[in-house]
């Protein structure tokens, strides 16, 4: 929009969820990229519990170092639903004489929540309700994407690649646990993989060698999720990642990454802390030592997997290859630091990701608004002057 | 007793008093509460502020009482003078509304404010009788009454003026408030904002340009024809209060009088300001159309320098606009011009290859600055919704739309609300509606839609056009040109406002049995419901507010 005041982009960070600290770097990360001379920034943090709150030290991560929803500045939140808000209602139980609550037009609402609460769907649905623009997947995406299970079954069904995997609830696990376990043994072979299947990071994800651990991983996993997948084990593979960008038909790949701490499976410690600044300096290989071929294989089956699960904005898949065999392992619809290193190997600074990102938001939601959700209809008018059906014929047979 | 008996009489004027009073609110309500307009419509017949019947019912009541009454105890003149005020102030049939009374707050305010001026005046005309000296005279004090009671009632539509005239100061510090809380609402949610004007397009133009800018943003645009600064603030305190998903507000500006647009620019503040048309519509306010252009050109004025001015460059007025350099930047569009052979500095949009259908229109968009053209089509009908919609492409251009989106929001667009539209009756008789305030330029382009039709009977339907002040007559002469070369029947409503059109009719000889002239739009309605076959067609132009009919 050329005549538009500055666009107000809304930073969604922290929230109800095991990663919830890992999502306060990317926020920080974010709102350091974003061009102060084209956005005013609104900083939105979730804490643990699920509260909302903004205000000005929350741009700074300093602020972090002690409680930050007690200091000058910060207030209470919500993001009403109300298409008409079209943004955060600041001070939502304002009571008395000079407390006042006031509405804060948000253009972009720009998510960088990981995991439960925030990567799987959930937000997406609110900001849908909202009709805010927001940027990445949207909630079938999102919620596909963090959903382990489902997530084979629609790949699967799209030709991509993926491993074997045995899932069920923790329900047939504490019932049937016998039952359960000749399953897994009569369909997989150890080593396997143990996970609950929505969650975003590597938290209560085992590997087993033999059937005597098998038991108490599935125990720690079913503290974690409803619902879990024991899945087909690759040994000597490398992991291999791919970044994507765009919408639609549109999408740009990264060049691939291979992270290198993969001879035993990250720890969760591992994977995020290591390092002071998050996983941008964990040890990685840019671009991953693969021969074109395979490189240009990977890229395409991940646009492939994106396109299939509905993806926009943005994703990193994370692939297992051992030789020439290619396992898609999952989809990270907000993966950590927006792969923003990946990026900039490409040449494009974090900056220009953003502001990519946020056209793209954008480009989404013109796109969303080509549908109409209104048809007018006669229907309430009709059954007004005729009476709910059911309901109001009893009441003439009682009342005559 | 006796006073009882003129207590009666005097409630009984006082009834019929307020009834025409309650009555007449509807016309000043048409006025825009403008009293002169008002004084002015009612002083221009005779029987509307003198009525014949009250003062012959009044004269022979009175004759009677004079002549006849011998007995002393007053029952008799009592009679005489109750029959007369009942006959006198008796309210008379309405004849057709086509504009209901609204009771809205300021209604009220002014009936209220009336109606205790009118019950003051009938207590003083009360004590005025009660403290004569009778005498041994009894019909006197009767008679007494009976003239106040009718000064009263032939007075109560100056009445009503008063109490507009009272209630200057009360509607004035409200008119202040309401306005300055718009201006607090449009500061908060601070949408962009987009001023029309013209002296005819400005609705359609502004529907169309809010369906494009929806395609991509929110655009909320003012509803219906709201168009005074009342009208803006309403929508602006009603709609836009509380919408922070509101883009851009699309604001039209209507000019009644010079400084109007000025004072709805202060308060909205455009950044982006269209100029549809200048012709001779409310010309009878303006003058001139000189007058009427440095009106439109105040909505260009009013935009900061880095504003953004949009111009239909086929109006001459409107191109001078665009010659005088402000602002900065300047969009003009054409239908008329070649794209293969342009002026220097050409309008940025040109149509060409226009083609009309009856299913609607096609024509080739061309951006001159970018080197792009793009095919549209709409089921609009009218050569004049191609400016319509060049203007709102102008800004959906510059606003980001890529020119091919726009093209495929046109295709949905809709004919704002009695502008062209077309349906078809239960009988298959098809309905062209341009009931809306028809212009000399709409109703060539609705005329030519007519005749696009191969039916056998094609019916115009019309009161002829108002408010073209010096230029009415001539105007609506040549809409009876027109018309004859377009339609094959003729239904003329009011005899004396279509006589100039008659006469365009007859000049061009039109077959006079083909007409007919009627005095109301039902009895038109009631010709066409008896006449016409399926497969006809008829078009209604422009339905008069009742100040223009009776």
């Amino acid at each position: 929009m050329s005549s538009k005041r500055m666009t107000t982009i809304g930073v969604i960070f922290g929230g109800r969820s095991v990663e919830h600290d890992v999502s306060i770097v990317t926020g920080q990360q974010i709102m350091r990229a974003l061009d102060p001379e084209r956005y005013e920034i609104v900083p939105i943090y979730i804490d643990r519990d699920g509260k909302w709150f903004s205000g000005a030290p929350l741009l700074d991560i300093k602020s972090f170092e002690s409680d930050v929803r007690v200091r000058e500045g910060v207030e209470e939140i919500i993001l009403s639903p109300n298409t008409n808000h079209h943004g955060i209602i600041i001070n939502p139980l304002a009571s008395g004489l000079f407390a006042k609550s006031r509405i804060k037009r948000l253009d972009v609402v720009f998510p960088a929540l990981h995991g439960t609460h925030g990567e799987d769907g959930t937000l997406q649905g609110l900001l849908e309700l909202a009709d805010i623009p927001y940027v990445g997947c949207g909630v079938l995406a999102s919620a596909l994407a963090n959903d382990k299970e489902m997530a084979k079954v629609l790949l699967r069904q799209h030709g991509i690649p993926v491993l074997d995997a045995v899932s069920f609830t923790r329900a047939e696990w504490t019932q049937s646990t016998t039952k359960v376990i000749e399953h897994i043994t009569a369909v997989l072979k150890y080593p396997v993989f143990v996970k609950p299947a929505t969650l975003g990071s590597s938290i209560g994800i085992t590997r087993v060698q033999d059937a005597d651990s098998l038991r108490l991983a599935i125990d720690i996993a079913a503290n974690f999720d409803r619902r879990i997948l024991v899945e087909q084990a690759l040994t000597d593979c490398i992991e291999i990642n791919c970044a994507l960008m765009g919408n639609a038909q549109d999408i740009t790949a990264s060049v691939l990454e291979q992270p290198i701490s993969w001879e035993q499976f990250l720890s969760f410690e591992e994977k995020y802390l290591r390092g002071s600044d998050g996983m941008k300096s964990a040890e990685r290989l840019i671009p991953a030592p693969l021969p074109p071929q395979v490189t240009a294989q990977i890229q395409e089956i991940a646009i492939r997997a994106f396109q299939a699960v509905d993806g926009r904005g943005t994703a990193r898949i994370d692939f297992l290859v051992k030789g020439d065999e290619i396992y898609l392992n999952e989809i990270n619809t907000l993966p950590g630091s927006l792969a923003f290193y990946l990026w900039q190997e490409m040449g494009m600074p974090a900056r220009e990701v953003v502001q990519k990102l946020v056209a793209l938001a954008q480009d989404a939601h013109a796109e969303k608004r080509r549908s109409s959700y209104n048809y007018k209809t006669s229907l309430v008018a009709l059954t007004a002057q005729r009476g709910l059906k059911g309901t109001k014929g009893k009441s003439r047979q009682g009342g005559d | 007793m006796i006073d009882l008996f003129l207590l009666i009489i005097a409630l009984i004027w006082w009834a019929g008093a307020c009834l025409r009073i309650y009555r007449q609110a509807r016309f000043y309500q048409i006025e825009e509460y403008m009293s002169l307009r008002y004084l002015r419509w009612i002083t221009s017949r005779r029987e509307r502020w003198v009525p014949g019947r009250p003062l012959i019912a009044f004269l022979i009541s009175a004759g009677i009482t004079l002549l006849l009454t011998e007995a002393s105890d007053g029952i008799f003149p009592f009679i005489v003078g109750a029959i007369g005020a009942i006959s006198a102030v008796y309210p008379p049939n309405e004849g057709e509304i086509k504009k209901q009374f609204r009771p809205t707050a300021r209604a009220r305010r002014l009936l209220t404010t009336t109606f205790i001026v009118v019950t003051l005046l009938t207590l003083a005309a009360g004590f005025l009788v009660g403290s004569i000296e009778v005498g041994g005279f009894i019909e006197l004090p009767f008679i007494l009454m009976a003239l106040l009671g009718l000064l009263i009632f032939i007075a109560s539509p100056l009445l009503l003026t008063l109490g507009n005239l009272l209630m200057v100061p009360v509607e004035g510090a409200l008119r202040a408030r309401f306005v300055a809380r718009a201006r607090r609402v449009l500061q908060e949610v601070n949408p962009v904002v987009i001023g029309i004007t013209g002296s005819y397009g400005k609705t359609s133009t502004k529907s169309y340009l809010a369906h494009i800018l929806n395609g991509r943003y929110k655009a909320y645009p003012t509803p219906k024809s709201y168009n005074t600064m009342m009208g803006v603030c309403i929508a602006i305190n009603n709609d836009l209060v509380n919408d922070y998903s509101v883009d851009y507000f699309v604001c039209e500006m209507g000019a009644y009088i010079p400084g109007e647009i000025q004072a709805i620019c202060d308060l909205t503040h455009p950044t982006i300001s269209i100029v549809v048309e200048v012709g001779p519509q409310h010309l009878e306010r303006f003058g001139t159309l000189e007058n009427i252009a440095i009106a439109k050109y105040e909505i260009i004025k009013a935009l900061p320098p880095d504003g953004v001015g949009i111009f239909n460059w086929d109006n001459p007025y409107v191109r001078e606009m665009v010659e005088r350099g402000y602002p900065a930047t300047r969009i003009a569009v054409s239908r008329q011009l070649d794209p293969q052979d342009l002026p220097p500095n050409p309008p940025r949009f040109i149509a060409s290859e226009i083609d009309e259908q009856l299913d609607g229109l096609r024509f080739t968009v061309h951006d001159i600055e970018l080197g792009q053209a793009a095919r549209f089509e709409t089921p609009l009908l009218g050569l004049h919704n191609v400016t319509n919609i060049l203007l709102a492409t102008a800004i959906g251009v510059h606003e980001g739309i890529p020119l091919n989106d726009i093209a495929r929001r046109v295709r949905t667009l809709q004919p704002a609300e009695s502008r062209l539209a077309r349906t078809t009756d239960a009988r298959g008789v098809t309905i062209l509606n341009d009931a809306y305030s028809a212009n000399p330029v709409g109703i060539v382009h609705a005329l030519r839609v007519l005749s696009m039709h191969p039916a056998k009977r094609r019916l115009l339907i019309t009161p002829g056009m108002v408010e073209l002040g010096p230029l009415e007559a001539q105007e609506n002469r040549k809409l009876g040109e027109i018309a004859a070369q377009h339609a094959t029947n003729v239904i003329l409503v009011g005899a004396a406002k279509t006589a100039p059109i008659l006469e365009g009719l007859r000049s061009a000889s039109f077959p006079a049995e083909k007409i007919q002239v009627v005095e109301t739009v039902r009895e038109g309605m009631d010709w066409y419901q008896r006449n016409l076959e399926p497969g006809d067609v008829v078009l209604f132009l422009n339905d008069l507010p009742d100040t223009y009919s009776s």
